[in-house]
């Protein structure tokens, strides 16, 4: 049960991963990578989420590994907190409050007890790297005020800042600063600025430092590296010049032994420097987006790649990509707005240039794209791209409609409709048919008729070109009858109208088109005119049918912010209310419609039964900015809410999109409990790839393990299996900084080996726990008793919790029967 | 200063040649380079880079290689087989003996400067005794299967590094027989079909050989092992030449691309001691093939088939960065090739080989082919005035024959000089930009020389970079002395006030709307144009014609031989 708290609009996921460089652990297991106010820890083998690493209350801006203990993980945050964590077990060890807004984080080896971060001071754009010493105490909050600065006036971008042996490199705009420790004095060293051609775009843009020689790596604005050498010396400094990059050098990394350079940019190529000479290179082409940022790995067996379009490539050493992390894709206009797919309840929305990217809400991650344009995607300024425009899928998910145009000049429109059939042996969309044209001009909605009585699945297209035109699926002639494509059916307009929008009622029996300010009813049988609604109250934004019991009523939202309810059954208007609506979604489960307005200081959200004038639910300014797309996603699981204002969140979730992309939705529960752990973590151990050397190596030594256990068997006692004793599984299980100390288990453990009557009693309390298992497996049978000892401990405060809500559940059920309005059985 | 009319003349259809050699001597910071037509040229880099010696060449006589030794004597050594030696006093060849080992392609002299080796044809090397007045077949070493294209000599003198086709030996010199035989990968781009032939070879004293080859490598080997150490692939085309510093610390070397690369020798974390030979900076001022390159104390020397010679100075090793620091590019020589007959309206043209005679005004054409002649200008009447190499300027009566005065020596070589027609006034430029006045009659420096040097030049004047190369007069206005260099021409009014450094040197002529009296207060006596470049001759037919002699690059390079095509990002 969950307390019912007030309802909050929450980011849900799909936040950066490319915020910042991604990290190895040292075994190159895991990857960790920023996102939003978590850091995500990935399995560099599975692609799949580990863990999530919780606590920050900003985003996070940096993380490295704890230089003196590989297991650990730091991490900033603009909340001015260094948080330390064991990444293992995804648990925050300790917490230092520096107080400053932290903009980047960076861990030296040779440094003792203290980190370097990049904080704000004073002015806007004044930027200092500090070192902060991290005091040792066993609290779990410390205080770490002890601040020094090592330079002043830096980037803020921490691809600005490297640090190699016993110096800190820094770059901006045209000029490298390199901070010596050991002589604790600053060299500065100047490129030529001038305006004219040739050095105009000498800006550095990244740095790097070679981790065994004095060689320092800086990218620039115009594609080329310079690698600077001698760099103690003012005046018998000198630099090489590497250039392959035609734009700007996004990032630079060294590999582990220093022998090559990486570097990417623009072109979305990975270049691998060997031996930093011009001539030896390697590339990895078409990783699909800018490379943002580059990273290796401690132990040299890999690299991975951050890109624009919200993507981490992990690649191996020999230039192979061998896992894509791939989050919400965000640099592009949304014009299809947020769908859902029917099929996988995937949130579907424009991804990357010319595809349609299917996200899973629940796991925040991409489940895979949709290549819709299917062109080559030329990067460059100025080209004007093809844009999918509109998509719609229908027919509870076999079909999917896609338009795309371009538009070089006013009277050139090229226009495209696309319609997707989804195969269920591959498990994807084919593209069926391909209608070049459809309309004369741009194509302004799409939807298919849903009714479940319907035998042809139908498209309506409406275009600014005043027709509406009606798409059915036939026989394609095909000698084997087999095939089918869609052709046009039926062309409707009204008065040269531009038409605007078009709905399918819930049954399938009406289309509403709205030209203008006019909605025309249509009867989908014979393709009719039933009916028309006029209000004068401007252009018609927004058209929808009522649901369920409201199915009679017909909502639209005008351009003057004027909503209308219209009453199909005696063809006259229901109300009318002044709103500016910016988004109006129907609740697919329910009678329920969201709409969205927008006013000078913010976003409001307005929940209603069309039947009843009265909103269910308001909630003011649930954004600042622009609300853009808004849609019902449905649960898997219906909620329970019992207060009347959030039932409407019962059976679906809305989830909305700001102007700035961030994608938002309403919860209830605290953020602690929000993500719930869905798949419990398959780990990287249990997933160990079978190389060669495994079935070499590791058959051969089961069978000798058994060839050992029976020599064993028939000559001693039997030994209880040392994972059977509750003690030692306790103790190996448990991490080692919660565990009490040494003395105080070494007597339970040591009783434990013991082969005696007590043995006995053990495994009776054996039982006693695994029966608790068993009932709380029951309960939640996907946890994974993999912390058993934690599990145990919580299992035994959830029995009771259940038993004494048990109790409760059951009045407000009771009371849940004696405020329910049965009503709505007489309306049926 | 009115109007003229001028003779734009386009048709002196000069093109000097590609640069094959060059040699810096640091004893007196001269450079030697020898072009493709066997012509030696001497430049003393002290006095503003000036070309001041010149031994015309031959065809029979293309140098391949050459080298100073001891005591500033100069050999050069050609593929017709001979050994030549220059004497730099009278400026004639000393004499030319046969090595007998068919052409020759390279040459080393010792470290000590005693011994001169060359490399043939026939694959063999040969070592010569240099005497104080020839030189003398030593011996042979070990003969090799082909031609020795490259050859060095290790600092302590006891071995040296021969270059040849697809392998490098390394000879003891005591014994002369080969030590290693160091095998050079014939690889070009996967494609292992061409030869690989190593153009330079460089022995350094810690026993590394740096090699370059025609497969676009700087390979260092160890020679007491006579193993590849590092392989730096720097070019698609041939690298052709190397230069070593003398410390050691730096090296250069020339690609067929027209790219000159700079390596610096660093070392690699400041605390240790250990160092490494890192490619620095590319500096791209050839369009052809570099095909020599020399490295002197503070500047890196590059020439080839595009005839320029370019110094770039090594900004580390500047002290002051003041002009002597920027990059020099030296196309045309130093001398006039062009005299005019005022009267007939004559143009006599210097080439290599012979002389055009052209008329203005017609087209037809006259040539003779004579031998050159030394710097010398006789007056209008009897004086004349002569300029040794080195000693100072000498006026000798030609009336009596007899030496009348000399103008005091001046450290700077004598660029150009002539006596202006009425008052017997000897004009003297020198390589380092002075122009100095001298009377005749009194034997001594005119009063406004003696100004001019007191105030001293401009600044801007002082950093040209052309020497001036001829000196006239108007013939009506005394006051007026005419002079240009490549890129400007210049009338100096005597009678104008001498700018100082505050005033604007090149002025255009100022607007018109300006009143006379700014005009007047801006004008001083240097008025220069430089609407004619590159100037090779600039003269006055008569008080309103002026005749002007260009010869555009562009014109140049178009007659050279197209140099090797690179893809350029974006085309």
């Amino acid at each position: 049960m969950v307390a019912e708290e007030s309802v909050r609009v929450v980011r849900c996921g799909g936040s950066e991963l490319n915020f910042r460089r991604a990290v190895f652990s040292a075994d190159s297991k895991y990857i960790f990578c920023v996102s939003g106010d978590f850091v995500k820890v990935h399995s560099t083998a599975t692609e799949e989420c580990v863990h999530i690493l919780q606590g920050h209350r900003n985003l996070v801006t940096g993380i490295q590994l704890n230089p003196h203990n590989h297991l650990q993980l730091y991490s900033c945050s603009f909340d001015g907190t260094i948080k330390l964590w064991d990444y293992v077990d995804g648990i925050l060890i300790k917490t230092f409050v520096v107080g400053h807004k932290l903009h980047a984080l960076f861990t030296v080896t040779c440094a003792e007890d203290s980190v370097f971060v990049i904080i704000n001071k004073g002015k806007q754009d004044i930027f200092q790297l500090v070192s902060v010493k991290l005091p040792k105490s066993s609290s779990q909050e410390i205080e770490a005020k002890e601040l020094s600065c090592v330079l002043d006036y830096i980037n803020q971008s921490p691809k600005c800042i490297a640090f190699g042996n016993e110096v800190c490199a820094a770059v901006r705009d045209f000029y490298l600063s390199v901070y010596f420790f050991k002589k604790k004095t600053t060299s500065r060293f100047t490129l030529s600025s001038s305006r004219n051609k040739k050095h105009a775009k000498n800006n550095f843009t990244c740095v790097a430092c070679h981790p065994k020689e004095d060689c320092i790596a800086t990218g620039h604005k115009d594609g080329k590296i310079r690698l600077w050498r001698n760099f103690d010396d003012d005046k018998k400094y000198t630099y090489t010049c590497l250039h392959w990059h035609h734009d700007m050098v996004m990032d630079l990394a060294f590999s582990v032994t220093g022998t090559s350079l990486l570097s990417g940019g623009r072109e979305s190529v990975l270049v691998e420097w060997r031996d930093a000479t011009e001539k030896n290179k390697e590339f990895l082409p078409r990783l699909g987006a800018t490379i943002e940022h580059i990273s290796v790995s401690p132990a040299g067996d890999l690299f991975c790649t951050s890109h624009s379009d919200n993507k981490i490539i992990v690649i191996h050493r020999n230039l192979e990509a061998s896992a894509v992390i791939q989050g919400l894709v965000k640099d592009s206009n949304i014009f299809t707005g947020l769908m859902v797919d029917p099929r996988t309840k995937a949130l579907v929305l424009n991804g990357k240039p010319g595809h349609l990217q299917f996200y899973s809400l629940q796991h925040d991650k991409q489940l895979y794209n949709l290549d819709i344009i299917q062109q080559e995607y030329i990067n460059d300024y100025g080209l004007i791209q093809i844009e999918l425009t509109k998509a719609a899928f229908g027919c509870y998910g076999n079909w999917l409609a896609t338009v795309e145009q371009r538009q070089e000049k006013e009277t050139e429109l090229e226009l495209q409709m696309k319609l997707w059939m989804y195969n269920k042996k591959t498990q994807g969309f084919v593209l069926n048919t391909k209608v070049n044209m459809p309309h004369e001009d741009h194509i302004t909605a799409l939807c298919f008729c849903n009714a479940e009585k319907s035998e042809t699945p139908t498209l309506v297209t409406a275009s600014k070109d005043g027709h509406f035109k009606v798409w059915i699926l036939t026989d394609d002639s095909d000698i084997y009858k087999k095939a089918v494509a869609w052709t046009c059916d039926f062309v409707g307009s009204y008065h040269k109208y531009q038409a605007t929008n078009c709905c399918f009622s819930e049954d399938g029996s009406l289309l509403a088109v709205s030209f203008e300010e006019i909605v025309t009813i249509w009867d989908s049988e014979t393709w009719e005119l039933k009916c028309t609604f006029c209000q004068r109250a401007g252009k018609i934004r927004h058209l929808c049918f009522g649901r369920l019991t409201c199915s009679k009523y017909l909502l639209g939202a005008t351009e003057n912010g004027i909503l209308c309810c219209w009453n199909l059954l005696s063809c006259a208007l229901e109300w009318s209310t002044k709103l500016n609506v910016r988004v109006m979604e129907p609740d697919p489960n329910s009678e329920n419609i969201a709409a969205v307005s927008q006013s000078s200081v913010g976003s409001d959200l307005f929940v209603f039964k069309p039947s009843e004038p009265r909103p269910l639910y308001i909630q003011k300014n649930i954004s600042r900015e622009e609300v853009q797309w808004g849609v019902f996603v449905p649960r898997d699981v219906p909620e329970s809410f019992t207060s009347e204002a959030y039932q409407w969140l019962n059976r679906s979730q809305f989830y909305f999109l700001t102007k700035s992309q961030s994608l938002l939705t309403f919860s209830t529960k605290s953020p602690e409990e929000k993500l719930t752990p869905t798949s419990k973590q398959l780990l990287a151990e249990e997933s160990l790839p079978t190389t060669p050397f495994y079935f070499i190596l590791g058959k051969h030594r089961e069978k000798q393990d058994e060839k050992i256990n029976k020599a064993f068997e028939s000559e001693l006692v039997q030994l209880p299996l040392t994972e059977n004793i509750p003690a030692i599984s306790e103790l190996l299980h448990t991490p080692a900084h919660v565990l009490p100390s040494a003395s105080l288990l070494c007597s339970k453990f040591v009783n434990s080996l013991l082969l005696s009557k007590e043995t006995k009693s053990d495994e009776e309390t054996l039982e006693d726990t695994d029966t608790e298992e068993e009932k709380e497996s029951d309960d939640s049978d996907e946890e994974n008793d993999f912390t058993e000892k934690i599990l145990d401990t919580n299992n035994t405060d959830l029995g009771e919790d259940l038993l004494y809500q048990l109790s409760k559940s059951e009045e407000k059920e009771l009371r849940k029967f004696r405020k329910v309005d049965y009503s709505w059985i007489t309306a049926l | 200063m009115g109007e003229f009319k001028v003779h734009r003349v386009r048709f002196f259809n000069y093109v000097p040649s590609g640069i094959r050699c060059v040699a810096y001597n640091n004893q007196s910071n001269r450079l030697a380079v020898s072009r493709t037509d066997g012509t030696v040229e001497i430049y003393n880099l002290s006095a503003n880079y000036f070309q001041e010696k010149f031994f015309p060449g031959h065809e029979s006589r293309g140098t391949e290689a050459l080298c100073w030794a001891k005591g500033q004597r100069l050999f050069s050594a050609g593929l017709n087989g001979e050994i030549i030696e220059y004497d730099l006093q009278a400026l004639n060849i000393k004499y030319a003996i046969d090595a007998f080992g068919g052409p020759i392609w390279s040459m080393a002299v010792s470290p000590c400067g005693s011994q001169l080796l060359v490399g043939c044809e026939d694959g063999s090397v040969k070592l010569l005794q240099i005497t104080p007045d020839k030189i003398q077949f030593e011996r042979n070493f070990d003969r090799q299967k082909s031609r020795i294209l490259s050859l060095s000599w290790h600092p302590s003198g006891t071995h040296i590094a021969a270059g040849s086709i697809d392998y490098i030996s390394v000879f003891d010199v005591k014994s002369g027989s080969a030590v290693h035989k160091m095998l050079v990968d014939r690889q070009y781009m996967g494609v292992s079909k061409r030869k690989c032939i190593i153009w330079g070879v460089a022995f350094l004293s810690d026993g590394t050989v740096i090699s370059v080859d025609s497969a676009g490598k700087v390979q260092f080997w160890d020679s007491a092992t006579g193993t590849l150490v590092k392989n730096h692939l720097i070019a698609n085309a041939d690298v052709q030449s190397i230069a070593v510093s003398d410390q050691e610390d730096s090296f250069v070397v020339g690609t067929a691309e027209g790219t000159v690369f700079h390596f610096q020798l660093v070392s690699v974390t400041s605390s240790s001691s250990e160092k490494q030979w890192v490619r620095t900076k590319p500096f791209q001022h050839h369009t052809h093939d570099v095909r020599a390159v020399a490295h002197s104390p503070t500047a890196l020397i590059s020439g080839g088939t595009d005839t320029h010679l370019v110094i770039r100075p090594l900004m580390e090793k500047v002290e002051v960065k003041n002009y002597d620091a920027a990059l020099r590019k030296i196309t045309f020589p130093h001398r006039r090739l062009i005299s005019c007959s005022k009267k007939r309206h004559l143009l006599l043209f210097q080439f290599a080989h012979h002389l055009e005679l052209w008329r203005l005004g017609s087209t037809v054409a006259t040539g003779t082919v004579e031998s050159m002649c030394l710097l010398a200008v006789s007056p209008d009447g009897n004086w004349l005035a002569a300029s040794g190499t080195s000693a100072g300027v000498h006026v000798y009566n030609v009336k009596h024959l007899k030496l009348h005065c000399t103008v005091p020596a001046y450290n700077f070589p004598v660029t150009a000089l002539a006596i202006a027609p009425s008052t017997n006034n000897l004009v003297i430029a020198h390589s380092d930009q002075q122009v100095f006045e001298y009377s005749i009659p009194e034997k001594k420096y005119t009063e406004w020389s003696r100004t001019i040097q007191k105030q001293g030049f401009h600044y801007l004047w002082l950093q040209r970079d052309t020497p001036i190369t001829h000196i006239s007069f108007h013939p009506k206005r005394p006051m007026h002395i005419l002079l240009h260099d490549a890129y400007m021409f210049c009338i100096i009014d005597k009678s104008l006030p001498l700018p100082n450094d505050k005033t604007l040197l090149y002025n255009p002529l100022p607007p018109t709307n300006e009143s006379d009296v700014i005009r007047r207060r801006t004008a001083h006596a240097f008025k220069i144009s430089k609407i004619y470049k590159p100037l090779l001759f600039m003269d006055l037919l008569d008080e309103r014609t002026l005749v002007a002699v260009e010869r555009p690059l562009d014109d140049i390079i178009a007659q050279l031989p197209p140099p090797i095509k690179k893809k350029k990002f974006g085309t």
